[in-house]
């Protein structure tokens, strides 16, 4: 499948959702791939702080429980990037956000940035650089923060601390997992 | 604790034991409880059971980094932070910095290390397997290395009273190939790995059982005496257990030998030499560097046990020179330093399991199944390689985690993340690495450590015989997955080095001939018998199944000779 019939599969899913501007600018995100970025002190502005955002919230929405903003995910993704990961897959993470940038991911509506991420992530597969993609990297930080952190985690499943005891159990409907 | 030796003016003691780790403990333990005043001596920090495990209780957002080793740490902890896990700042402060405690890696090697009380006692994995009658006999049967001066039968009482103290729960299976021990009860196996189990039995006549484990399934007296109470299944031990459930130093044979008021240890003391009295042809006492003040300071004693960790007891050795020995302690044989070995890992397979949907675990299993060697046993013979590896593993559902990968995000995906995802498999080899005189470590001629002592070299690799099995390991494990009817077959093989098995073991070994070896049967030094080595330094050769029970059993072993020899005046 080349880019093309990606955006327009996307599209479909969505109900044809995309307006020209925003196909336009996708079918561009070729030249958005090669930013002059500098990664020196690694560190988000306001605009890239608030696409982390709302991207992180679109993986992990509030829904009847707590969702990624509620406990503090983007900050944390911002905190990790800087203390655990080295320069390529830093600038690999701030080239992500520059094409947020150019595809004015902000500007565009709720359904129209699913379908940015539906792309994002069918795009990402077919990735096979030793780098990590800005996809993978935003989202395995969202679910490592959301699903660690007090609140996230205390929705989610059910936490044990000290479970004392080793047993082969069955599973109830709708049991959800234990957390250590 | 920490005894203030120096105001008492009191450097003399009957016994003196190099290093409170697995084996160090024990020497410790048995020596004083066979009525030895005993100084033990650790080079790190002193960490006290229980108060001292300062991230044990800590839950899962209260670690920073969530588990993930920071830049710092890897900066830091460069070889410690290349074993899986170790960098995280769960267990992290607990591992030697060794941007502070360099060696030099003419060839790379992945030398994990713990100075503080209980050394790397506090975190191993604590799987616990006796030795077989084989390991012992391998090296004269197949012209490799040296024989071992002892056989199986000499060790048998010893592992015994090790694993009555020790306390390992497991399986009796009636193996000849993995003897059965003392044990407390089994864990259980998953519903997925009792299917392997199953069909690994019946179509390849393979036995597989739960791992045998330093874990406490049903305290005994001997346990609870020391205050050590059951494992919790919380599978944190490597922070160090505020119960006692799983074994090392500071749990068990530190406490044990503090009891009987005979045991002083002293911290943060770097033993740089052992003395050597040239008229009385002994070692009468160790040399020791304070690490943060730089004073020295000596200490005496009828008998000396090097518990260093295999590495730096050779070393230490081969620092310790005199008219006598002028190269190295003990080292006549020039093997001092040489026959480095460990355990190959970080090969094997996994795959995605299919079915089993209602069956679930409540607690975490601190623990794996085994499956005991097959190669080479039996009838199997294999062209490509000698010897054989055992594979650990086990099945466990996905967690959020799977989510990573998987394709999807919104509020489908995020409670989807919420229940328990399918089962998959994972076994991974433990193989054995044969003694090779070029695998070694020795003192680098110029370069010191920041206490003036040489610089440790490290000078190993695997060879034509590992790679060959790792192939195999690689394969069988593919086959034995795909047999038991496992989907998505996957074979991993992870760059690694020697040492990444945290088995290194070999440098000062046992055998007939003072000529070709550095320890008698008893393991003391040949030339010098008033110095026992019984560390994994000692190890003639590496079996495939974890040491550390090995070398409690020949500690203890060893200090049952030394005391009775002291008290016939024989040392």
């Amino acid at each position: 499948m080349n880019r093309r019939e990606v955006i327009k599969n996307v599209a479909l899913m969505l109900g044809g959702t995309f307006s020209a501007p925003t196909l336009m600018a996708m079918d561009n995100w070729e030249n958005a791939t090669n930013p002059n970025v500098s990664v020196a002190a690694f560190s988000l502005n306001s605009t890239q702080q608030k696409i982390v955002a709302e991207i992180a919230e679109l993986i992990i929405p509030k829904t009847d429980t707590v969702g990624a903003k509620d406990v503090g995910v983007p900050a944390f993704i911002e905190m990790m990037l800087k203390d655990c990961y080295k320069a390529p897959e830093q600038q690999s993470f701030l080239e992500g956000l520059a094409s947020m940038e150019k595809v004015k991911f902000l500007e565009l509506n709720t359904d129209e940035r699913r379908g940015v991420l539906k792309l994002l992530e069918q795009e990402t597969k077919k990735m096979t650089g030793k780098i990590t993609p800005f996809w993978r990297l935003i989202k395995e930080l969202t679910l490592l923060g959301y699903f660690t952190s007090e609140a996230g985690l205390k929705a989610s499943f059910e936490y044990v601390q000290i479970p004392g005891k080793l047993e082969l159990i069955k599973l109830k409907p709708n049991q959800k997992a234990y957390a250590y | 604790m920490n005894l203030n030796i120096k105001a008492t003016k009191n450097n003399t003691f009957d016994a003196i034991v190099v290093g409170s780790g697995m084996s160090g403990g024990f020497a410790a333990k048995e020596l004083t409880e066979r009525g030895l005043k005993v100084l033990m001596i650790e080079r790190g920090h002193e960490i006290k059971h229980i108060e001292g495990y300062d991230t044990a209780m800590k839950q899962p957002w209260e670690i920073e980094h969530r588990g993930r080793t920071s830049n710092i740490s890897a900066e830091e902890r460069w070889a410690n932070s290349r074993f899986w896990g170790l960098g995280s700042e769960e267990v992290v402060n607990h591992l030697t910095n060794d941007k502070e405690n360099p060696y030099i890696e003419k060839r790379a090697f992945d030398w994990i290390r713990a100075y503080h009380t209980g050394g790397k006692s506090m975190h191993w994995g604590r799987q616990s397997y006796r030795w077989g009658k084989h390991d012992f006999e391998a090296n004269a049967k197949e012209g490799i290395g040296i024989d071992w001066p002892i056989r199986y039968e000499d060790l048998e009482p010893w592992y015994t009273h090790v694993e009555k103290f020790v306390g390992i729960s497991g399986q009796k299976e009636g193996l000849e190939v993995l003897p059965d021990g003392h044990f407390l009860p089994a864990m259980p196996l998953f519903a997925p790995e009792a299917h392997f189990k199953n069909k690994m039995m019946e179509r390849f006549n393979r036995p597989v059982t739960v791992g045998r484990v330093a874990n406490l399934t049903q305290p005994q007296d001997i346990h609870t005496s020391l205050g050590r109470a059951s494992c919790q299944y919380r599978n944190k031990c490597q922070r160090g257990c505020p119960y006692g459930g799983y074994y090392s130093s500071l749990s068990g044979s530190i406490p044990a030998a503090m009891r009987t008021n005979r045991l002083s240890i002293l911290h943060d003391s770097i033993v740089a030499e052992i003395i050597y009295d040239e008229q009385k042809k002994r070692a009468s006492g160790v040399k020791i560097i304070n690490q943060n003040t730089m004073q020295t300071e000596e200490y005496f004693a009828k008998i000396i046990f090097l518990n260093a960790g295999s590495i730096n007891t050779a070393a230490l050795m081969l620092n310790s020179k005199s008219n006598r020995f002028q190269n190295g302690f003990g080292n006549d044989s020039d093997q001092v330093g040489r026959n480095l070995m460990d355990h190959q890992l970080g090969s094997g397979a996994q795959a995605s399991v299919e079915g089993f949907e209602d069956d679930y675990v409540y607690g975490q299993r601190p623990n794996a199944m085994y499956i005991p060697r097959f190669r080479n046993w039996g009838n199997d013979k294999q062209t490509a390689y000698m010897r054989g590896f055992g594979y650990q593993g086990g099945a466990s559902r996905e967690g959020w985690e799977s989510g990573v990968t998987n394709d999807g995000f919104g509020a489908d995906f995020k409670k989807g993340l919420t229940k328990p995802g399918p089962w998959s498999i994972r076994i991974g080899g433990f193989g054995e690495i044969l003694p090779n005189p070029n695998n070694r470590i020795y003192l680098d001629s110029e370069k010191k450590d920041k206490w003036g002592i040489p610089m440790i070299v490290t000078d190993a690799a695997f060879v034509e015989n590992d790679w060959a099995m790792r192939k195999d390991i690689i394969a069988s494990a593919v086959e034995m997955l795909e047999t038991a009817g496992f989907k998505n077959v996957t074979p991993y093989d992870r760059p690694t080095h020697m040492g990444l098995g945290i088995h290194d073991m070999g440098t000062a070994r046992m055998g007939r001939d003072p000529k070709t070896s550095v320890l008698n049967s008893f393991n003391q030094v040949h030339d010098c018998k008033n110095v026992f080595v019984t560390d994994g330094a000692a190890m003639t050769s590496a079996s495939c199944v974890n040491p550390s029970i090995t070398y409690m059993a020949l500690t203890a072993r060893a200090a049952d000779f030394a005391v009775k020899a002291l008290k016939k005046r024989d040392l």
